[in-house]
């Protein structure tokens, strides 16, 4: 018997077939990543009925256009406020957030922290490419110092952005980070975040081939991908193995995992004390009512 | 028997005399303990080499780690005698060879005395990398065939023994190395006493129990076997000599979407076997479909979902051609 766990997953009855090919360029990771999640949508068993995706703008957040669940295409940036909307109002959904560098770090920078503070249960994978690639290559938060982008021509002055570190720092019960070449390593580290009950924030470190790399001269589609492989260290490793991903220290992994409250369950409980506590008070009320009117 | 007996490690004004019979007394015992690494080796190599200093001995150990990491070989050579001057073996003279892994005990028979030496070894497999290079799945290893009654033909006097799982049965599967101490113990002169006081000076203190229990089944052992003419070994060494998993017949379809392929070169560049293609019309393609063995790498890495791998039983292949249809 052949053990193969992959035999029993076929990404395309994930996928709305009469949207494909997508528009990615040619050897992008984003396609890469759309496949660990929907692999790990599949092992976990969930429902494509139960499963709401909800994206922003950008290379990122087209993926939600091409699977087949209730997708939301919304504005730049508000993924995350979108998703804590629906994931308050139907926690039975299993609701999962693709956003971009840009649109998590810079345009939804505010919502990030906060929904990282909340803890809501909520899966938000983050493709970070480094650059903004659907506009054109400009800079983005997390392009690595000395990088050159269109709108750094003599190379990205501005410190990098951790996105780990800052999720972390703002409070998400699990922190992850994978790259795109490991794909059954990304794939488990989305599922532990799809089962962990809180905010579960996924960097994927994914490659922008046509224009980060061709732009920074890092070679062809699988060049970049043979450059994760030896660059890209698991976070066991980070004390004893100094080599940078990009010039940058990233270690990969399953990086913080914590239990807190869970914001929802909070949310539904302090509601029903209150809803409890205003019918108590009206239903005093009226019980008093008519008691003032009999004599 | 052919043990060294005490009268070889006391030192006598009348060995020291430079006879044939003296010279021979005079040289040292050769002990060379081999393994894989992060089995024990050197923990082994170091209590016999300070309970053989503890005894008046001059010792010299040497040994290679450092390549090892996990599952790389390690050896330690460790000569103790009144006068040693060389820190290692030469090829052909140890008088006993213990080995924690049962191909490397093979790899190192040559350096066994041919008419004297004693061959100590676990059965326990532990397959190299090397051994499977042929990546197929259900593919032959490349691991030794030999069985334990094969190679003791071959030795004066040998003892396969299942240390690990001796060890395991006593809750802690990294005693084996001690398993072997206690079955080296009976080979050597050095009171069992004094063992078990190195022992318990170079095992972890919370270990100190389970490993003189190991020990003590080490030695039990050999004198079982010592004391049973028949060849006792076998009855509890099965493990070398398991045959090798039968080659699940199959075949590898690589169902290509051509039309979604966008030419990236992911696939082709990364495949193991260098089996993929892109053709003339820039579209990926199966070229060596014999040395594809179905490790899907590039059904996962291809960002755009136009390879999909299907493995198919050989003898049902229309079956599940139609499974993988439907």
């Amino acid at each position: 018997m052949i053990v193969d766990s992959a035999a029993a997953f076929d990404v395309r009855d994930y996928l709305r077939q009469e949207m494909m090919p997508h528009f990615l360029c040619p050897g992008c990771g984003h396609g890469i990543a759309l496949r660990a999640l929907l692999w790990a949508i599949h092992e976990q068993g969930i429902d494509k009925d139960t499963l709401a995706v909800v994206s922003g703008i950008g290379c990122a957040g087209r993926l939600s256009a091409y699977i087949d669940a209730n997708t939301f295409h919304v504005t730049h940036g508000r993924p995350l406020a979108y998703a804590t909307g629906l994931a308050l109002a139907r926690p039975d959904l299993h609701v999962v957030v693709i956003t971009g560098d840009g649109d998590c770090l810079a345009i939804g920078g505010n919502h990030l922290i906060h929904a990282c503070r909340r803890n809501l249960k909520l899966t938000c994978l983050m493709l970070n490419n480094e650059v903004y690639g659907m506009t054109g290559g400009q800079v983005s938060p997390t392009t690595s110092e000395s990088r050159l982008t269109s709108t750094t021509p003599h190379g990205n002055a501005e410190p990098r952005f951790d996105a780990c570190a800052l999720a972390a720092a703002a409070g998400a019960s699990f922190v992850g980070r994978e790259g795109t070449r490991h794909v059954p390593k990304l794939k488990e580290l989305i599922r532990s975040g799809l089962v962990h009950p809180g905010f579960a924030f996924v960097e994927v470190l994914s490659d922008c081939t046509e224009i980060f790399g061709r732009k920074n001269e890092l070679g062809s589609s699988p060049e970049m991908m043979l450059r994760q492989k030896s660059e890209l260290r698991p976070s066991a490793y980070r004390d004893t193995v100094d080599t940078p991903f990009r010039s940058n220290d990233l270690p990969t992994g399953i990086l913080t995992k914590t239990e807190r409250p869970e914001y929802g369950a909070a949310y539904r409980k302090a509601a029903a004390a209150q809803r409890a506590s205003m019918a108590k008070a009206s239903a005093a009320k009226s019980a008093a009512a008519p008691a003032k009117g009999t004599p | 028997m052919s043990a060294p007996s005490a009268s070889r490690s006391g030192i006598d004004d009348e060995q020291l005399r430079p006879s044939a019979t003296a010279a021979k007394a005079r040289e040292p015992m050769n002990v060379l303990i081999v393994g894989v690494g992060g089995q024990g080796v050197i923990m082994v190599s170091k209590a016999l080499a300070w309970l053989a200093q503890s005894k008046g001995f001059e010792v010299k150990q040497s040994e290679v780690h450092g390549m090892a990491k996990r599952g790389g070989t390690v050896f330690s050579h460790v000569r103790f005698g009144p006068q040693v001057w060389s820190p290692t073996i030469p090829k052909g003279e140890a008088d006993i060879l213990v080995a924690l892994e049962w191909a490397e005990g093979l790899r190192w028979l040559p350096f066994l005395k041919p008419d004297t030496g004693i061959f100590i070894c676990d059965t326990k497999r532990i397959v190299p990398p090397f051994a499977c290079l042929n990546r197929r799945p259900g593919a032959p290893l490349r691991y030794s065939r030999e069985t334990p009654a094969e190679v003791k033909a071959h030795v004066a006097e040998g003892y396969a023994i299942d240390a690990t799982r001796m060890a395991e049965e006593l809750g802690n599967e990294r005693a084996a190395n001690v398993v072997l101490i206690g079955a080296l113990s009976t080979v050597l002169d050095f009171p069992a006493a004094d063992w078990e006081l190195a022992l318990s000076a170079f095992v972890p203190k919370k270990t100190i129990a389970v490993n003189l229990d190991a020990f003590r089944l080490g030695r039990n052992w050999i004198d079982a076997a010592r004391r049973t003419t028949t060849v006792a070994p076998e009855a509890g060494a099965p493990a070398a000599n398991i045959p090798a998993p039968a080659l699940v017949a199959y075949s590898v379809r690589l169902e290509i979407t051509p039309q979604w392929c966008k030419s990236c070169d992911i696939c082709v560049k990364l495949c193991p076997e260098r089996c993929l293609r892109l053709n003339d019309e820039r579209i990926v393609e199966l070229a060596q479909p014999e040395r594809c063995t179905g490790c899907r790498l590039c059904e996962l890495l291809c960002p755009d979902f136009a390879i999909r791998v299907h493995l198919d039983a050989v003898a049902n292949n229309a079956a599940a051609a139609q499974g993988a249809t439907a």
